[in-house]
């Protein structure tokens, strides 16, 4: 079950990267102007943004006499006409996901369904994903309460999946019929239907729009042209990146940005991966080196804070929201907590694909599903059947909508409109770049991304890199020899 | 009671030996109702304590991912572990580290401090009650707040020492390698400081006045009084204190946790922390147990030996 479980879900990887990436929208976006009211037929300034995946949704486009002009584009399909949510039976779920960032959101949603059900509730149990990666699994197998729970991609959803932790979920009229079908490709495997991919998240570099405006930067799209950014922006004052390099989880957003041009293919890429969890490559190797080398490079331009080895994800989003920092190194996530942090940046942030090579980039940008729903197999009927109408309420557009708009993030459920929030309208320019599965989650031996991720995180901070790649490779030696 | 029963009996040996029989099947039944009584402590005790434990020295000899069946491999686990792994012994180096730094400065200050704080007027109840305050508090909690404490942009410490016109000294409290784990020692010492100042204050009012009058008969002063009377007659409480304390920076799992995760580069890494990055990141559940029974023995040994020490100062053989 182990190899084949692996096996399958790798295999996946290679044909998820261009599906997701057009699952929920196809054509290339651009930051939207936030004055911009879209309007079909009106003009527009910034070629693909999109105001979402229904049918009355509109995307900048260049029409037929050479303008940008909003159009009527319907981004992405499912099997059939979208159903309603199912009648639960009566009794209480628990619903363990790891975004607190979301509860309010949730809670919302959560009294509207118990409202509609009389008799029927869901609470949330909330970890931080450090620990949800950690536990979740051990949690559900003996929480029978726990019927409904979100997966990560990568390592969590193949150990779910080796530990026979997900129902089933092909056959569901809501899974056909509401959510975008190939935007299931990363919970789906041997094409049965484990998860569903809820939000699609973008894991690259939010900048301050007016900031850039302001002091007439433009977003760096080489390796050179990153490096020199830094050096200008520091010259002033800012800082280039607010990288928390103190924060493992979100201090490796960016190495899926180093991971993703550093070789000619994704299917080089995971092989230089798996022959490092395997022990036939070593990490001082010239592959692994070259990332290494990187990150080095932008600590060398200034391109990081002060002090980053201590600097956390507490005091970067909180840099950037106050307008101290340029750029937020992590994702389209981390849009609500800096909005939280200052209302004013509202509609104020962009994304761009970080590109670590000055030839032809084979990736444009990173996205990822973190936030996959299953549905927990060792819940009694009663239960399971009370998640999949929770699932089912979850998928239902206007719902889904609330949610994408209330967390600033996209989905992957059809008829979802974010003209509401000009947030998701300015960072759905990135879905239309040539964007890979966050390659980072490649990594499924935790023994081995630990070290990984803690020695590029030092060497970003200022380390030497021989000397660091040298101990972490001790290191996973140790690890793959137990 | 005696003579009531001897009146009634045709000799007084009969009668003091039915006393006895009577006393006997008395205490016979006492202890079954004792050990009846005892019954549920000892099965809570064996299903939370004794069968994880005895479950542990099983998985120690399995290689096991938490998900699949375990493998067995009988002392593999051990013998990697106490010969090839360079981490767990940096663990076991910073775990050492910390717990000598913790005891010491723990152990003194809740010493110094009780001596100042011996009399129940009510200014010293209320600074007992100040001391001990972080005690009650949640560690995550108490991390959290000294992480942004030692922030080195916007922490307040750094923020006193950059005022002070040294800020070219100002140092990255957790994020220097060096220095790490120092810094989470101090907070561990604040935080657990008034806890060990409430036992030395109990310990130190049971020693009689009259040691002290005659001390200060003899012309004593106050550090030879503390010398001669004080320390030896606190040694039964140091060794509780230094005892517990131990214990304590052994399972400070999650001050560690909550302000470093062990970093920068596994500088703050110990044991616990290391434990459960095996069984939980890792998934080699089967590792972290022999990794956990090797921190067991060592916590006994580390313990008896301070017990030893201490009580030998103490002059008992």
């Amino acid at each position: 079950m182990k190899t084949k479980g692996h096996k399958a879900f790798a295999s996946l990887r290679a044909g998820v990267v261009a599906t997701v990436a057009a699952a929920l929208v196809i054509t290339p976006l651009a930051v939207a102007n936030s004055a911009e009211v879209p309007t079909f037929g009106k003009k527009c300034t910034t070629e693909g943004v999109s105001t979402g995946q229904k049918t009355t949704s509109l995307v900048c486009k260049e029409s037929s006499s050479g303008k940008l002009t909003w159009q009527r584009v319907r981004l992405g399909a499912t099997y059939a006409s979208p159903v309603a949510a199912i009648t639960p039976p009566k009794g209480s779920i628990e619903f363990h996901h790891w975004r607190s960032e979301d509860k309010a959101v949730f809670e919302n949603i959560i009294s509207q369904y118990e409202a509609r059900y009389p008799g029927t509730k869901v609470s949330q149990v909330i970890m931080d994903s450090t620990n949800y990666q950690n536990l979740e699994l051990s949690k559900a197998q003996v929480n029978k309460k726990a019927a409904l729970v979100t997966v990560f991609r990568g390592q969590q959803f193949a150990d779910f999946l080796k530990a026979d932790m997900m129902v089933d979920l092909s056959n569901e009229r809501f899974v056909k019929q509401n959510v975008i079908q190939s935007a299931l490709q990363p919970g789906t495997v041997n094409g049965r239907v484990f998860a569903v991919p809820y939000q699609s998240l973008f894991n690259n570099p939010l900048y301050n729009v007016e900031m850039f405006e302001k002091n007439g930067w433009s977003v760096p799209k080489t390796w050179s042209q990153t490096l020199a950014f830094c050096k200008t922006v520091k010259a002033k004052g800012i800082i280039p990146f607010a990288w928390p390099a103190a924060t493992k989880g979100n201090a490796g957003q960016i190495m899926n940005a180093f991971m993703m041009n550093s070789a000619g293919s994704l299917a080089e890429i995971e092989k230089h991966v798996s022959d490092v969890q395997s022990g036939k490559e070593l990490i001082t190797d010239p592959w692994f080196k070259g990332i290494a080398d990187k990150y080095k490079q932008m600590n060398d331009a200034g391109c990081f804070p002060d002090n980053v080895v201590a600097y956390n994800d507490t005091a970067a989003p909180a840099d950037f929201a106050a307008g101290k920092a340029a750029v937020y190194p992590t994702g389209t996530f981390g849009m609500s907590t800096v909005t939280k942090l200052n209302p004013s940046m509202s509609g104020k942030m962009g994304i761009f694909g970080l590109i670590t090579t000055d030839s032809k980039p084979t990736f444009e940008g990173i996205t990822n599903n973190t936030f996959m729903l299953t549905v927990n197999p060792k819940a009694n009927r009663t239960d399971q059947k009370i998640a999949r109408s929770f699932m089912s309420f979850l998928t239902t557009a206007p719902i889904a909508q609330q949610y994408a708009v209330g967390t600033s993030q996209h989905v992957s459920i059809i008829n979802v409109d974010y003209s509401a929030n000009k947030d998701l309208l300015n960072t759905s320019v990135i879905m239309g770049k040539k964007l890979v599965l966050a390659p980072r989650f490649l990594f499924t031996n935790g023994a081995v991304a630990t070290p990984v991720e803690l020695a590029l995180m030092a060497i970003g901070s200022g380390k030497d890199v021989s000397s660091t790649l040298s101990d972490a490779a001790k290191q996973i030696k140790t690890a793959l020899g137990v | 009671m005696s003579q009531a029963i001897n009146n009634n009996t045709d000799t007084p040996n009969r009668g003091v030996s039915v006393v006895a029989r009577h006393k006997k099947t008395a205490g016979k039944f006492e202890k079954k109702i004792l050990l009846w009584m005892a019954l549920p402590a000892f099965l809570i005790y064996a299903f939370l304590y004794l069968y994880p434990a005895l479950s542990n020295l099983l998985y120690a000899t399995q290689k096991w991912d938490g998900i699949t069946t375990p493998e067995f491999t009988g002392f593999r686990n051990m013998q990697f572990l106490l010969t090839q792994d360079d981490l767990f012994r940096k663990a076991l180096g910073n775990n050492l580290r910390f717990m000598f730094v913790v005891v010491i400065l723990q152990t003194g200050f809740s010493l110094l401090f009780a001596t100042f704080l011996l009399k129940n007027s009510k200014t010293n109840i209320v600074l007992r009650i100040i001391y001990f305050f972080p005690t009650i508090l949640s560690s995550v909690s108490v991390g959290i707040i000294w992480t942004f404490l030692y922030d080195p942009n916007y922490g307040s410490i750094n923020a006193v020492i950059k005022a002070a016109g040294l800020g070219e000294y100002a140092p990255l409290w957790l994020g220097d390698e060096k220095l790490s784990l120092y810094s989470i020692a101090l907070t561990q010492v604040w935080f657990h400081t008034g806890q060990m100042i409430v036992i030395y204050v109990a310990g130190l009012q049971q020693i009689p006045k009259e040691l002290y009058e005659a001390a200060e008969m003899d012309g004593a002063s106050r550090w030879q009084q503390f010398k001669g009377v004080t320390w030896p007659m606190a040694l039964p409480t140091t060794a509780v204190v230094v005892a517990y304390t131990t214990i304590q920076t052994f399972r400070a799992f999650d001050l560690i946790f909550a302000m470093t995760g062990g970093g920068p580069l596994y500088s703050s890494e110990i044991l616990v922390t290391l434990i459960y990055n095996t069984a939980f990141v890792s998934q080699k559940f089967g590792y972290a147990s022999a990794q956990s029974i090797v921190l067991v023995v060592l916590v006994l040994f580390i313990t008896w030996l301070q017990r030893r020490t201490l009580r030998l100062k103490d002059g008992a053989k």
